[in-house]
């Protein structure tokens, strides 16, 4: 063969004046300015406002801060919040650490299998989680039904109070503090133990002096993680601390915004744009934090497993210690929340055989209100957890695989929602579909969920995505653009369909956070697009316990349903 | 086809300068290698040439077409060069077929259906992989997707063909199969090709012309036996090829072309052929390929067979099968010499060629 190749091709077309990837770049950072800016601005806004934001005369003030200052029990307010915070935080990381330390990091017997069921709050909500404490723990639960009251007086715990509802909170945040503790345990240098051992400490010394002090960062920032997500509870303080007259700072905007019949908007703006700045603190203490926990963490690039503890006599005492708290944090609820949503009425007093009944779920098909909400919820998790999806998708590889002038600053805006508490996003969409002319109707739709659930999400699916879009090797798309393909030919081409799983993944845990979300949506619904979550606290209110563990029941399985799938089909993992 | 020209090139990075102001023209169909170590601003030219980095001074022209003028502001995004790169990872696409990752770049010129499978056919024959067609890049070897690479670039007829170091990811043996198959292939299309290499046997080997490159600027640029035979300074006799280097102060000085006579820390003389004027009493070093020295004959001492005999001091010895590497010490300066003669003793007489040692000016440290 000689000279096989015909010399010369056409020579390549001058570049264009206006390459068609600025549209696309720059469309989408605006579009996530808007969403971002949106519910912050109006908030802003109304809390330097003396009278509403949607009417005509007003006059900028700092009154209202003086105001809520002056308002009675706001401190208690405060300090509830902060004790609560603080209380779930100090159960979440303990409980935590320990579970990271003997799952992980020693022999326990069927250390997978409870690991696993550790994690299952995670994918709850502490809604639902709430429920299945109150159907086993409540006034009238299994189990407080149970207590000899007879010898033993009253039981001893009281989900009405600060410590009852920082355990709650407490067991359903502390997969998270787990979740950082092991990634820290397994990425930590196996040698460093082994060298404290082979200088002769022992099991417990070794995890004391050398184990536990390389958690440190990473018991920090989960720390911090979870005071934050403390302080923006909802569910908790709204079902068990409303009642005992115990407010919290989410639940005082909640009853002065939505529930209350002439909502003093100044007052409501000034709480969240408090709780606003409190939280960016917060998140911008993790994110140094972070930074530091990369620099501590010791790589040892290599994959070893560390030795496991060996726990000796106390294997099976513990092994029966965590079950124990498994069974009565988790499978017991949910357990007896499901049981509840089969049955007519539970008490240890009759056979569950005589209570059996399907009619909890025929009365939510027969509620107009409750079926549209199972739909509604499939619907805005379905269809805005794929647009969501594409929106992170498009923001990834514009932030990490462009030349676009401002990526920088997009992905910052586009981290920046984890800053925003989900009731204080409620109510800054509230304000800003009320101010803007012209939306009503997507604001009597579930639209505004759709746009709400993905300002709150894009940090999240950003996080689903970006670790394996950094892990394609930039070459790939470079030998694209040599051979002639422009950014979005290569992106469409080259870079998503590599990105496939990271976007199922991504999908995934969109829709199971759209399908669990409420604490947004109680602000924002309308008569017709209610969801579960919502539906679920309007139950509540009406003592409708039956139709509430039935509507929780579907929830749980739906999203037992889709972790399974993910995990067993993908091997995608949600969450770290 | 086209040749390239690039002038004043400068890119930096922070502040460090990669490339500094180099200039070089690439002829039509000829073959230049960039060579030097990591760091040299070899990668960034021709990431610069791609259009995969934009430079910060000069011009990039290819042909009649303008790249890169930051006079003018001119800038081609990669996709409007026309050049063919094939990268060190390959960078075959994975979730695509050996032939779908040759259709890319023909799809997107929107070359018709029945051209575009004879020319993959082509392509795939003239790199020795039609059976591979369809195969995905993760089940084929290191030389396998290298080939497919090529293929890849070659199908669009390139303009200008870049190889990054393309055989480094090869283990040692299949490295020489596939520069053997690379030089055969050269010859055959005459393609107008920068090859980036940290591999001085394979800039030897393939090229028209090497350019070395050292701290962003071009230390050098000629044929392969030029650069070989006349470094222009330590470094690149250092780089290109195993040398020795040995300090050492002139005596009597010559013209070029003329006898010096050098003297050495320890007080011996030799007398050398100086290829560039020597000045007397300047610091010199002088230069000699291993290849170059020998033992000397038993019981010859001072000036003979037109070389000089120099006492030294034996400091290793290693046999590396068939050969000796000794080392030695000669005035305080290591020296490395290849003998099939088992050495004895802890002295060694060494003879050193009268011409044929290169001087270059300044002292030893020069060429560190």
């Amino acid at each position: 063969m000689d000279a096989a190749l015909p010399r010369a091709e056409a020579a390549p077309a001058p570049p264009p004046a206006f390459p068609r990837e600025i549209p696309i770049q720059y469309g989408t950072a605006l579009l996530v300015l808007v969403l971002v800016i949106a519910p912050l601005l109006p908030v802003l806004l109304q809390s330097l406002l003396d009278g509403a934001l949607y009417e005509k005369h007003y006059n900028l003030t700092l009154g209202n801060f003086l105001r809520l200052a002056r308002t009675d029990g706001f401190g208690l307010v405060l300090l509830n919040t902060a004790i609560l915070a603080g209380l779930t935080t100090l159960v979440a990381q303990g409980v935590g650490t320990v579970a990271a330390i003997l799952f992980g990091r020693t022999d326990l017997p069927f250390s997978r299998l409870l690991g696993e069921l550790f994690l299952w709050p995670l994918y709850l909500s502490a809604l639902v989680l709430s429920f299945g404490w109150y159907a086993v723990y409540g006034p009238s639960g299994y189990l407080t039904l149970l207590w000899p009251t007879e010898w033993l007086g009253d039981a001893p715990w009281n989900l009405y109070s600060l410590g009852g509802m920082a355990a709650i909170a407490g067991v359903s945040q502390a997969p998270l503090a787990y979740i950082y503790c092991l990634s820290s345990a397994t990425l930590t240098d196996p040698t460093l133990e082994e060298a404290a051992r082979v200088s002769g400490a022992g099991t417990g010394r070794t995890l004391w002096r050398v184990t536990l002090p390389l958690m440190k960062p990473a018991i920090a920032y989960s720390a911090v993680l979870n005071f934050t997500i403390g302080l923006e509870l909802l569910s908790v303080p709204l079902i068990f601390g409303d009642p005992a007259g115990i407010t919290v700072l989410t639940t005082f905007l909640f009853n002065n915004g939505v529930s209350s019949p002439r909502p003093d908007h100044g007052l409501v703006a000034t709480a969240a744009a408090l709780m606003l700045v409190v939280v960016c603190f917060l998140v911008w203490l993790q994110n140094r934090m972070l930074g530091n926990t990369r620099r501590f963490i010791t790589l040892g690039g290599k994959a070893t497993r560390p030795r496991p503890f060996r726990l000796g006599a106390l294997r099976w005492p513990l092994f029966a210690l965590t079950a124990l708290y498994i069974l009565a944090t988790v499978v017991a609820p949910i357990g007896m929340l499901v049981l509840r949503a089969f049955t007519s009425f539970l008490s240890p007093m009759i056979p569950i055989s005589e209570v059996l009944t399907l009619g909890n779920f025929a009365s939510i098909f027969d509620y107009p209100v409750y079926s549209r909400a199972v739909w509604n919820s499939f619907v805005v998790s379905l269809v805005g957890g794929a647009l969501a999806t594409a929106l992170i998708g498009l923001v990834a590889v514009i932030v990490h695989r462009s030349e676009f002038r401002f990526r920088g600053a997009l992905h910052y805006l586009a981290l920046f929602p984890r800053a925003v508490p989900g009731v204080v996003a409620g109510i800054g969409f509230f304000y800003a579909f009320a101010l803007l002319p012209g939306l009503g109707a997507i604001r009597n739709s579930i639209w505004i969920l759709v746009i709400a659930f993905t300002m709150r999400f894009i940090p999240t699916g950003i996080g689903a995505v970006a670790p394996m879009l950094l892990q394609v090797s930039p070459d790939l798309d470079r030998a694209a653009r040599v051979q002639g393909a422009d950014w979005w030919t290569t992106s469409r081409r080259i870079v998503l369909p590599l990105m496939r799983p990271a976007l199922v993944g991504c999908f995934t845990v969109l829709f199971i956070s759209f399908f669990k979300e409420y604490s947004t949506a109680i602000f924002l619904f309308a008569p017709g697009s209610e969801v579960i979550g919502t539906a679920l606290l309007q139950q509540w209110v009406q003592g409708e316990v039956g139709m509430v563990a039935a509507l929780a029941t579907i929830q749980v399985a739906v999203i037992a349903v889709c972790v399974a799938a993910v995990r067993g089909l993908f091997g995608v993992k949600l969450h770290g | 086809m086209a040749d390239l020209l690039i002038e004043g090139l400068t890119k930096r990075f922070g502040g460090v300068t990669a490339v500094d102001n180099v200039s070089l023209h690439v002829a039509d169909g000829e073959f230049v290698t960039l060579l030097g170590p990591s760091g040299c601003g070899k990668s960034t030219t021709l990431a610069a040439v791609a259009g995969l980095d934009r430079a910060d001074g000069g011009r990039i022209q290819v042909g009649d077409t303008v790249y890169f003028d930051a006079a003018r502001g001119l800038y081609r995004p990669p996709e409007a060069r026309s050049c063919g790169l094939v990268f060190q990872s390959y960078a075959l696409w994975p979730h695509m077929t050996v032939a779908d990752n040759v259709a890319f770049p023909l799809t997107l010129r929107k070359v018709p259906g029945p051209e575009r499978k004879r020319r993959i056919e082509e392509v795939l024959a003239l790199v020795e992989m039609e059976r591979y067609a369809a195969r995905y890049p993760h089940e084929l070897s290191g030389g396998q997707q290298q080939r497919v690479a090529l293929a890849r670039t070659l199908v669009y007829h390139p303009a200008i063909l870049l190889l990054d170091e393309p055989l480094s990811n090869l283990d040692a043996k299949l490295r020489d199969r596939a520069r053997a198959w690379l030089g055969e292939l050269r010859t055959r299309l005459r393609l107008t090709t920068i090859y980036v290499t940290h591999d001085q046997i394979e800039a030897l080997a393939l090229s028209d012309r090497i350019v070395v490159m050292n701290g962003g600027r071009i230390a050098q640029v000629g044929a392969p036996q030029e650069i070989y035979d006349h470094p222009a300074d330590p470094f690149v006799a250092d780089f290109i090829g195993t040398t020795n280097f040995l300090p050492a102060r002139v005596l009597t000085g010559a013209p070029e072309g003329g006898k010096a006579v050098l003297e050495l820390a320890d007080g011996q003389r030799l007398e050398v052929r100086a290829e560039r004027p020597a000045t007397a009493g300047s610091r010199v070093t002088l230069a000699y390929r291993p290849e170059q020295m020998r033992i000397a004959a038993e019981g010859a001492t001072g000036a003979t067979d037109g070389g000089a005999v120099l006492r030294t001091r034996i400091t290793s010895r290693a046999y590396v099968g068939g050969l000796w590497q000794v080392g030695l010490d000669l005035a305080g300066a290591p020296l490395r010499l290849e003998t099939r003669q088992p050495p004895r003793g802890e002295e060694l007489h060494l003879w050193l060629p009268q011409a044929g040692g290169i001087l270059f000016r300044g002292g030893a440290d020069a060429a560190a």
